[in-house]
């Protein structure tokens, strides 16, 4: 018996070890291969790069040469940061009121909330713009705002809602029942304990924000240039070793932002805890 | 958490949306949709400049293929979000039975008389050549003649395919057509062939793809344009040109100015100046590699023709007959090439 | 605010969508019913054509079952990764969460391109392979089915994994040291304690995989090459290609109500499971 456990735990061990180190693999590799194709000394993007230098940095950080590629960041960092804001707000407001009810309508708004996710963003997009048109606005960072909003609402709500069905639904009567208003039990007892489910939507959200394409596709104009757009316009015809240097940047200022939560608000614990 | 301040601050970026003013005009400008990449490189920093310098008039490239251009047009039907298109023979044609062009007068452009004949029209004007032919990869494969060589060893196993969604590979599946028999209404015998090599072929992919197989070695050979090809080998790529025994195959870029536009006076100014021979000379060179329409331009040593009057006896095709067949044409790639 | 009122809190998002999302979608539909491009003449025409070609379904049903496979792959090896976090010492977790989130922070656009280098032919894959003797030929892994998924997986692990962590790590540790202590294997532990109560976090994972894998067109087109005709690639050709809007409509309904469905049907599992588990 004992040593059926041991030999059992042993392939536990086995088993589950070499499919995370599987899973580690494949989430780490691409990324690897990107940054050290960004520090290729020639002149296009290719694997295995040629040399080392940080000419593509350097470029890339020229305000003249690069003055396009940094009017895009501009403005993907302040859609996704204004969609994301906006997000929170009403997405965990929408997952308190429709998760915990038992009303048929509460299942049909869920799914009607989690649609954008599985509608194709080309075709939102499409939509959008005709329907933008229809009613007489012009492209604007605003109108992108309000679409990206809609896109990546949904990781929130998931998120949230997940969170909100773990909770022992008798903690919120009990508290209520003590003499607890509705908006104390919600600060002190409900967020405090959903907060780990809203902050990864909200990360979730802002990252979708700044890689959309389908939406921004539609939406954007000259003067709302998107990131991704303009990268994937240096890709198709000049194969620029920038674009990889862009994900560099965007990589470690992503590390830098999420060091900071860490140590400010404890993100890793908050998703822990 | 949020501070209320800032909630308000958001519901005002979102409310705001339908207070806003359209986007007014700055004084003296013209908004010009532009390919993304080289052309929007190339146009920003030579023509924006030129035309600044010339005529006071800011250029605002916004980056946009021609079937967006299109798209976006139509979408906003009657109020366009940019003031000029650029467009490959396919689209224009749609752009002409859309009604989304102004009338176009030739007489406004000074340089009209060096370009080629018949690059203008009530429409637009031409602002670009483009040549295509087959590209390959001169440390893998040696040289094909034709478009016969890509279905036979060593090329059909390094080939890399695209399809009807783009100008270069809808005219390349037609010339493929024609050699076995089609024609430019007829591309059923390419589809035919391709069908029997299909299970060898290297790649069949998104254009905006190729250029990243083809570095990468995923395929060796491809059809494309020379602008490409001049491009790729700029930035270290091994790859050359070859015309096909069967001619290359050219195509003219037009510039059109779109209907409703407020910029009539400075989309000419503009179509000017970037027709003009300095400007036409420096989009030329490396690393922008435009094929220029503007005759008094002396032709880089890379392109197949001597000057641009030869391009007169190069295949062109008439897109307002391949334009009603394209969708059907797409349809059946799709279902012969599907897995 | 009475717990019976709490679905008024849903408004504000509610109206933001009926605003949106739901006009412009009608608008959708609306167009849908035209026969010709220029949207003057109304008919069914458009759905006559969709639901009448065979091809049509054959599209529905490659996009669904790729969304299900990448669902599989992701949980066969994100759940097992979930396992090792929940196992890890505090610092260790910190920084697997980071290197859970990587993908989010790779454009779409550059990770094409380094999927390309992975699947290629002249690969990493490959090489790797071919250097270790396993393969005498590079595979073809490119342009399949097979490197679509795996290329999936990536993209989408950290949709799995931050709401399965974020589920998991509430679980009492108690539970499992009681199962142990009881004298069940690991096995019988994850399969009994385990993965029932992290239930609600794997549905939200498995919905927002499944839905972002069936729409991914980018990944879709570049890697899995337009020989593998999925929903988005014909709705973008008919919008953008061909501009015919009222197809292109009909298209994404039909990827709309598809997988809605799949999705309502997870949705509805899930609440089953956590109804059951607090019942």
């Amino acid at each position: 018996m004992g040593r059926q456990r041991s030999l059992a735990d042993l392939s536990y061990t086995l088993v589950i070890g070499t499919l995370a180190l599987l899973a580690l693999l494949i989430i780490v590799v691409p990324v690897v291969i990107v940054l050290t194709t960004s520090f290729t000394e020639g002149r296009s993007l290719k694997f295995p790069p040629t040399g080392f230098s940080l000419q593509w940095y350097a470029e890339l950080f020229d305000p003249v040469k690069s003055r396009q590629i940094h009017r895009a960041v501009y403005n993907s960092l302040e859609v996704a940061a204004w969609s994301t804001a906006l997000g929170v707000l009403l997405g965990s407001m929408a997952a308190l009121g429709l998760a915990r009810s038992r009303h048929k309508l509460a299942r049909v708004g869920d799914s009607f909330f989690m649609s954008p996710l599985v509608l194709p963003g080309l075709t939102f997009g499409l939509a959008a713009l005709m329907y933008f048109t229809l009613i007489g606005l012009r492209p604007s960072l605003n109108l992108i705002i309000a679409g990206h909003m809609i896109v990546t609402v949904p990781f929130i709500l998931r998120t949230t809602t997940a969170s909100i069905s773990q909770l022992d639904p008798a903690l919120n009567d009990s508290s209520q029942s003590l003499g607890a208003s509705w908006f104390y039990t919600l600060r002190r007892v409900t967020l405090p304990l959903i907060a780990p489910g809203i902050f990864a939507g909200a990360f979730l959200a802002f990252m979708a924000s700044i890689d959309n394409v389908p939406v921004s596709l539609f939406l954007s104009t000259a003067r709302t240039d998107m990131l991704p757009i303009r990268m994937w316009g240096m890709m198709e015809s000049t194969l620029d070793p920038r674009i990889a240097a862009v994900s560099g940047v965007l990589i470690a200022a992503s590390f830098l932002l999420m060091l900071i939560m860490e140590w400010t608000v404890g993100l890793t614990r908050r998703m822990r805890d | 958490m949020f501070s209320r301040r800032s909630l308000l601050a958001g519901a005002t970026a979102l409310g705001g949306a339908s207070l806003l003013p359209a986007i007014a005009h700055a004084k003296g400008s013209v908004a010009s949709a532009i390919y993304p990449g080289t052309w929007e490189e190339a146009y920003r920093a030579i023509v924006a400049p030129a035309l600044k310098k010339k005529d006071a008039v800011d250029l605002e490239l916004q980056p946009l293929f021609a079937v967006d251009q299109i798209a976006k047009a139509r979408a906003a039907r009657g109020a366009p979000p940019f003031d000029t298109f650029v467009l490959d023979p396919g689209p224009r044609i749609t752009g002409i039975e859309g009604g989304l062009f102004d009338k176009f007068d030739g007489k406004k452009i000074t340089n009209a008389s060096k370009l080629p004949a018949g690059t203008i029209d009530d429409w637009g004007i031409a602002v670009s050549a483009q040549v295509v032919g087959i590209a390959y990869n001169p440390k893998k494969v040696p040289a094909p003649k034709g478009w016969k060589d890509l279905f036979t060893d060593p090329w059909v196993s390094k080939l890399g395919l695209t399809g009807f969604q783009t100008t270069f590979g809808t005219v390349s599946l037609i010339e493929i057509a024609k050699i076995f028999g089609g024609s430019e209404t007829n591309i059923e015998p390419a589809l035919v062939e391709l069908k029997k090599v299909l299970p060898k072929v290297a790649a069949v992919g998104q254009p905006a793809a190729m250029p990243s197989l083809f570095q990468q070695g995923q395929c060796d050979v491809m059809y494309t344009n020379t602008q490409t090809v001049a491009t790729l080998k700029g930035r270290g790529v091994d790859i050359e040109f070859v015309k096909p025994e069967t001619g290359a195959i050219t195509f003219f870029t037009t510039l059109h100015i779109a209907k409703g536009s407020a910029e009539v006076a400075n989309a000419y100014k503009y179509f000017d100046v970037a027709l003009s021979k300095d400007v036409q000379e420096a989009l030329t060179k490396p690393p922008y590699n435009l094929v220029p329409v503007n005759k008094d331009v002396p032709l880089p040593a890379d392109l197949p023709m001597k000057n641009l009057d030869e391009m007169a006896t190069y295949v062109q095709h008439d897109w307002a007959k391949i334009n009603p067949l394209r969708a059907s044409w797409i349809e059946k790639f799709n279902k012969e090439m599907a897995k | 605010m009475t717990k019976a009122a709490e679905w008024q809190l849903a408004l504000p998002l509610a109206l933001c969508f009926v605003s949106l999302f739901l006009a412009p979608l009608l608008l959708l539909i609306g167009v849908s019913f035209f026969d010709d491009d220029k949207i003057t003449q109304p008919g069914f025409g458009q759905w006559v054509k969709f639901f009448g070609d065979p091809f049509s379904y054959k599209v529905i049903v490659d996009t669904l079952l790729l969304g299900v496979k990448t669902v599989c792959a992701t949980v066969l090896l994100g759940y097992p990764l979930a396992l090792v976090y929940l196992d890890a010492p505090p610092r260790l977790q910190k920084v697997l969460i980071f290197i859970i989130v990587m993908p989010l922070l790779l454009s779409v656009v550059v990770r094409t391109f380094a999927w390309i280098v992975m699947l290629g032919r002249d690969g990493v894959i490959n090489q790797l392979l071919l250097s270790l003797g396993i393969i005498s030929e590079p595979l073809r892994l490119l342009q399949t089915e097979l490197g679509l998924v795996i290329s999936l997986t990536q993209i989408e692990m950290p949709l799995m994994l931050l709401p399965l962590i974020s589920v998991m790590s509430r679980l009492d540790p108690n539970l499992r040291d009681a199962s142990a202590a009881l004298g069940a294997s690991r096995w019988r532990t994850l399969f009994t304690v385990i993965v029932p109560l992290s239930m609600p976090g794997l549905v939200a994972g498995c919905l927002l995989v499944f839905a972002s894998s069936t729409t991914a067109f980018i990944s879709q087109t570049v890697i899995g090459g337009v020989r593998l005709i999925y929903l988005p690639l014909l709705i973008w050709q008919q919008s953008l290609v061909v501009f015919n809007w009222p197809f292109a409509a009909v298209a994404s309904i039909a990827l709309l109500v598809s997988v809605l469905t799949v999705v309502s049907a997870l949705s509805w599992l899930g609440r089953r499971s956590s109804g059951h588990l607090q019942g």
